[in-house]
Formats: C-alpha cells, sequence, structure tokens
C-alpha cells in the first residue's frame, strides 16, 4: 500500500529453470502445510473443550472427593498423551496377529484380529488393490474410509486405522461379535412381525445416520447389518456409498447388464423380462418354503462373489438417470420382506433374471399365499419397493402404523430379541468361519515385514479422539 | 565486521517478503503443552511433524540444492556447517549430502521405538530431552540452509508464507521447550547465521514473542 518503506522489493518471478513437476510438487507442500495447521487448530480447539468440559463437570461435582478428581484429570490427560501418540504410529500388518477368518466380501477376507501390543481386539478387512482397480473401485474405498471415520454415530462401525502395503488396503474396524443378518436370517428362515419391527427400527435410524452424514449408501443388505456384543444393529461396508454420485457407478451396472445377456439398454431388459414370465410363473407355484431352500443355498456363495448380489438394489441405481437417497429405503423394504417371508422378494436363478424383475417390480413383487403378513407390514413394504416419488420419506416411515409402539429414541437401549452369547471377546461362535477354513490366516502376498507401514489414519487422526482413546 | 556496508540484504528480510505469512497471529495456541498432557509426547509429536514438513519443501527444492550449486553447506555469508563423521572429525559436505544425512539421521531416530516410542506402554528414554535438542539444532540448519542459498527459489515457487509460517512455528516452539540456543539461531561474531537476523526482526514485528 502506500507506506512501502525502504525495504521494499520487487521480485520478478518465473517458474523457467524449475523442472515440470516442481510446481505442482510445491503446490503440494502448500496444500499439505495449509491442512496440517487448519488441523492443528481445530486440535487445539477442541482438546481445550474437552479440558474445560470436564473441569466445568468435576467442579460441579460436590459430592466427589478433591483426590478423585486429580486422579481424573490426569486421566484426561493421559488419553490427550495417547491421542498425540497416535499421531506418529505407524501401522502395518505385522502389528496385528490374526485369531480367526470370520468372513469373506467382494474384494477380501474380514478377519478378526488382535493388537500385539494392546491386546485388543479389532475386525481387519482386507481389500485387494489390483482386484478393485480392475473394477475401479479405488474410489470406493476412499468413500468408505470417509464414512467410517467421519462418523461418531453409534450406528455405524467404527474405522480405528487404515493403512496399506502394495498389494491390499486395510481397515481395522471395531468387531462385532454378534455376526451379520444374512447369517441370522439363514439360521432362522423368517422373523416374527416383532423381531422384525425391532431390526428394521433399527435399520430405519441407521440409515437416517447416514444420511445425515451427507452420504448415501446404496448397498444396503443384510450382510452389511452387522450384530454388536448386545444384538443391536449397525451398519458397516460402505465400499459403494459416496458422498458423490459417480458417474462410472451406473455405467458399471450397465455393463453388468450387458454382459449377463447381450441385452444393451434397460428397455431391452424389460423386455426380456417380459418374454421370461413363464419362469417366473413356475416360481410362483413353489412353495416359499421350497424357495427359502433353493435361496438359501446359494445365498452366501453370492456374497462372496465379486459381482455381488443385486437383490436389495433399488431400479433407479440400475438406470442412468440419477437418483436420490431414497434408493436406501427401498433396500429396507426388501429386507423387511425378506425378514418376514424367508427371501428377497426378487430372487431369481440368476442374478440377470434378479435385475430384470427389479427394473419390472411393479409386475413382480407379490408375496406368497403360504405366509402371511400383517396388513401394516405388506403396507409398509409395498410404500418402500415403489417408485422413487411415491417412496416414503424417513419421517413418514417412522409414523407408519407397523412401527406402532417403536420407542424411536430409546430403541438402542431396550433389549434386543437376540443377544449373543459369548465366551469370550474373541468368540467367533456367530461367524460361517468353518465355511472359511480354506481361508489363509495372513493374505497371500501380504507384506508382513512391516517394511511398508503407513501412517496410521492420514487426515482422520484428530476427529477420533474419543474412539480412539478407546483404543488403546 | 566483515559484512561490506553495500552487501545486498537478502530478500527474505525485505518487504514484502518479510511479513509474508501463512499463519497470522500468535503461534501460542499450537504451541502451548496442552494442560495435563505429557510434555514428552507433546514435544515428540511436534518435532515429528517438523520434520515431515520441512522434508515435504526440501524434496520440492532439492532439485536446485546440487552439489554444484552448493558445495557447502551454507548459512551465511561468512558460514558453512561442518558434519561430524564417524572418526569424530568435523567435515565439510555438499550441502544435498549435509541434508540427506540430518533427515536420513532424523528418520531413524523417528522410526526408533527405543527413541521415539510408539508403542503403547513403552515409555521415553531419559536421554529424550538431549536427543530432541541434537534433532532441533540439525533442522534449524536445514531452514538456515534453505533461507540463505535458496529463497529466491522459494519465491519463485510462490511459498514464502508457507516456509516463513513453518520456522516462525519452529522457532516458537523451539523456544517454548528450550530447544534451541540463541547461538544456533544468530552464530558468531565473524559467522553469523543469517536467519539471526530474521529472528531479531520478527520479534521486533511482533511475529514471535520477544524477551
Ligand atoms: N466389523 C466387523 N465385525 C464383525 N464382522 C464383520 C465386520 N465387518 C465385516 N464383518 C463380516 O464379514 C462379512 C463381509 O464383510 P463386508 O460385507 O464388509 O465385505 P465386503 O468386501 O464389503 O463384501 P460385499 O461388498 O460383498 O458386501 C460381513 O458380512 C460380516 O459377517
Amino acid at each position: 500500500s502506500s507506506n512501502k518503506g525502504a525495504d521494499y522489493v520487487y521480485f520478478e518471478r518465473t517458474t523457467a529453470g524449475f523442472s515440470d513437476d516442481a510446481v505442482p510438487r510445491s503446490k503440494a507442500a502448500q496444500l499439505k502445510l495449509e491442512h496440517y495447521y487448519k488441523v492443528a487448530v481445530e486440535a487445539a480447539i477442541e482438546r481445550n473443550q474437552r479440558r474445560v468440559e470436564l473441569e466445568r463437570k468435576l467442579a460441579a461435582d460436590p459430592t466427589m472427593s478433591e483426590e478423585r478428581k486429580q486422579r481424573q484429570l490426569q486421566q484426561l490427560g493421559k488419553r490427550e498423551s495417547a491421542f498425540l501418540r497416535l499421531r506418529r504410529t505407524k501401522l502395518g500388518l505385522d502389528d496385528f496377529r490374526t485369531v480367526k477368518v470370520i468372513g469373506k466380501g467382494a474384494f477380501g477376507e474380514v478377519r478378526v484380529v488382535q493388537k500385539t501390543d494392546t491386546g485388543k481386539i479389532y475386525a481387519m478387512k482386507t481389500l485387494r488393490k489390483d482386484e478393485m482397480l480392475k473394477k475401479d473401485q479405488l474410489a470406493h474405498v476412499r468413500a468408505e474410509r470417509d464414512v467410517l471415520a467421519e462418523s461418531n454415530s453409534p450406528w455405524v462401525v467404527q474405522l480405528y486405522y487404515s493403512f496399506q502395503d502394495p498389494s491390499y488396503l486395510y481397515l481395522i474396524m471395531e468387531f462385532l461379535p454378534g455376526g451379520d443378518l444374512m447369517t441370522m436370517l439363514i439360521k432362522y428362515d423368517t422373523f416374527s412381525e416383532d423381531v422384525t419391527r425391532f431390526y428394521i427400527a433399527e435399520c430405519v435410524l441407521a440409515i437416517e445416520a447416514v444420511h445425515q452424514l451427507g452420504f448415501i449408501h446404496r448397498d444396503i443388505k443384510p450382510d452389511n447389518i452387522l450384530i454388536d456384543k448386545d444384538g443391536h444393529i449397525k451398519l458397516s461396508d460402505f465400499g459403494l456409498s459416496t458422498g458423490f454420485h459417480k458417474q462410472h457407478d451406473s455405467s458399471y451396472y450397465q455393463r453388468l447388464l450387458d454382459s449377463a445377456n447381450g441385452v444393451t439398454s434397460p428397455t431391452a431388459a424389460a423386455q426380456a423380462a417380459r418374454n421370461s414370465v413363464m419362469v417366473n410363473s413356475i416360481n410362483l407355484t413353489m412353495s416359499s418354503k421350497d424357495q427359502i431352500a433353493t435361496w438359501k443355498a446359494n445365498r452366501r456363495k453370492l456374497a462372496y462373489s465379486t459381482v455381488g448380489t443385486p437383490d436389495y438394489i433399488a431400479p433407479e441405481i440400475f438406470l442412468q438417470k440419477g437418483y436420490g437417497n431414497e434408493c436406501d429405503w427401498w433396500s429396507l423394504g426388501a429386507i423387511m420382506f425378506e425378514c418376514l417371508v424367508g427371501y428377497p422378494p426378487f430372487c431369481s436363478e440368476s442374478t440377470h433374471e434378479t435385475y430384470q424383475k427389479i427394473l419390472q417390480w411393479q409386475h413382480y413383487l407379490t408375496f406368497p399365499d403360504d405366509v402371511h403378513l400383517s396388513r401394516e407390514a405388506e403396507d409398509l413394504i409395498r410404500r418402500l419397493i415403489t417408485s422413487p416419488d411415491r417412496r416414503l420419506a424417513v419421517e413418514q416411515i417412522k409414523k407408519h402404523p407397523f412401527f406402532y409402539g417403536v420407542d424411536w429414541n430409546a430403541i438402542r437401549n431396550i433389549e434386543a430379541p437376540f443377544i449373543p452369547r459369548l465366551r469370550s471377546i474373541t468368540d467367533t461362535s456367530y461367524f460361517p468361519t468353518e465355511e472359511l477354513e480354506q481361508v489363509p490366516d495372513e493374505p497371500v502376498n501380504a507384506d508382513t515385514t512391516g517394511a511398508n507401514k503407513d501412517l496410521a489414519f492420514l487426515g482422520y487422526t484428530f476427529k477420533r479422539f474419543t474412539i480412539s482413546s478407546q483404543a488403546f | 565486521t566483515p559484512t561490506s556496508p553495500s552487501a545486498p540484504k537478502p530478500l527474505y528480510l525485505c518487504s514484502p517478503f518479510v511479513e509474508a505469512a501463512l499463519v497470522k497471529g500468535n503461534f501460542k495456541t499450537i504451541v502451548m503443552l496442552p494442560k495435563y498432557a505429557d510434555v514428552m509426547e507433546w514435544v515428540a509429536v511436534n518435532v515429528f511433524e517438523f520434520y515431515t514438513n520441512l522434508n515435504q519443501f526440501y524434496g520440492v527444492l532439492a532439485e536446485c540444492c546440487t552439489a554444484q550449486s552448493c558445495p557447502t553447506m551454507s548459512a551465511g555469508p561468512n558460514l558453512n556447517y561442518t558434519w561430524i563423521n564417524q572418526d569424530r572429525k568435523s567435515v565439510q559436505l555438499p550441502a544435498p549430502t549435509y541434508v540427506d544425512y540430518v533427515m536420513t539421521w532424523v528418520q531413524n531416530l523417528l522410526d526408533d521405538e527405543t527413541v521415539f516410542p510408539t508403542k503403547s506402554g513403552r515409555d521415553f528414554s531419559p536421554n529424550f530431552p538431549a536427543t530432541v535438542k541434537h534433532v532441533y539444532r540439525q533442522l534449524l540448519r536445514v531452514f538456515a540452509h534453505l533461507y540463505h542459498a535458496h529463497y529466491p527459489q522459494i519465491l519463485h515457487l510462490r511459498s514464502e508464507g508457507h516456509f516463513n509460517s513453518l520456522f516462525a512455528h519452529f522457532l516458537a516452539f523451539g523456544k517454548e521447550y528450550e530447544l534451541l540456543e540463541p547461538k544456533d539461531i544468530k552464530g558468531q561474531q565473524g559467522a553469523v547465521v543469517g536467519i539471526g537476523a530474521l529472528w531479531d526482526k520478527w520479534k521486533e514485528m511482533g511475529i514471535l514473542e520477544s524477551a
């Protein structure tokens, strides 16, 4: 401005003498430093808030002894110190010991692991990078990590650490010992309406929580509904959820559709569906007991395949026209149907047929005669498995007569219908471990030498205070 | 003094660059020890992050810092740092070699569980404060060389605000935990450190606390 002073110099800037990547690299260094200071200031503020809150709470408690108050403050200091240490901590596979393989997903396995220095138990999900690259899924992992890391929600499986080596990405999550809803459905065939009400009501709150974080799950299915030690649910697997709608997702489904039958467009797919109406009429003559048996015989195989099951995916996701978070309520309708009937509404011999039935849901959504559903249950399902514009929104869902008597604010605190009976913190009896015996304890080709350690948590460390502090 | 009066003032002391900053205001909020937290953990994580951030910037400037351009680890008109080798002899090294030795040495310390423990239940050794002081002094030398020899390049890359703030933070932190001696920052008669003048200037400007 006006007073430039004697020291003022003019300097002609040029990047002429630099290599091509010097400019982008210096920009990257600048951005990292900006992020560093932003986070450092936020962390200082949050730390301060935690301290002031505790000090205030202690000051307001006349019954607690001075000594105990001091101890609590020291405890806070210990947690803060442990949290500072986490920022320097690099983790690798060799920091964890496998207890048991408990699950299989599209791109790897899920193992119960123990952190060797603390003895704490976690679930570790491995994702094969090469497989994911083939399927354009790497972007999704970021989404998964973001959702899991940013939420403090009791409805979402907590992510504690993530790291990678050249072959795999690793997500270290809280271990939910109760298994998943798919395994439970395989065991029980169907649930009573009361039990269904409990799980579906919890799912409503869980999906609402995901939506409030700004995400659409898009892949809600019984395999992703996990059961905690008290029998309450949490959602996992944000492999497909994303804060931004990615164009290639719909083209991915499109390719699946195309490859299945030389079919080239959704309209053609619908045509093909109409032609296969005979197959469906045969199905209709089968008793639902037979359907359940056939369905269940294939269910787990489908869960382990890279294609995954399309049974719960809303039709608008297959079409190229875009969609909103209503798609998750369709999935919930399909899950509710399965809980009461024993198989999902559009299940078929092949995935391709399932796609077709979903696109033509008006023709294929039928309730079998030999299963009795209450009017309220059927009505709710029909208001979820419907076109997006007519589908109920969360507030309407909560008010639906099917949920009569549900206390939406307290449901997580009431006693769950099935409470896992666990003999130890590493009890895996709620998982199909015998089916996974051929899966090796360590991922094949993983770096077990610790040479490829990653900083725990990249940008997320600061947000995880309360959670991470429990993780030590 | 040996500096001739006609020597042009280093750019980092000139306006508008001397006041360029990414972080405005006082560093106190991010330097002060969080109440009830362990001072060792606090110093450890901050040293770790100073190292990471400085390394990041050196990585960008490394292409300009070669054995030809910088045959010595210069940090002032009459100051070249020497490295103490295995035979305890002090030797002149080209700046890129010197910096590489410093960074490798610090990285190895940071990765050493006995020096910078990360595992639960492991404590810092009683030597930790001495080791950290040593680390801090060497990192200061890397800053000093970059300011003395590569500031124009920092300007070309429009990084002066960022680099200034990182260094000012480094100085503020070093002062708070007594990791730096004034003589490390200012040098000695006849061998002044270029950034010594910057330190004075920033104190005068209120960017750093005086006293
Ligand atoms: N945190 C966890 N605690 C306990 N079990 C888990 C946990 N995460 C996953 N599992 C088990 O592993 C199975 C597979 O996990 P998940 O569904 O996340 O894999 P995936 O690779 O995403 O598969 P897909 O994409 O096909 O759903 C789950 O159905 C569940 O049984």
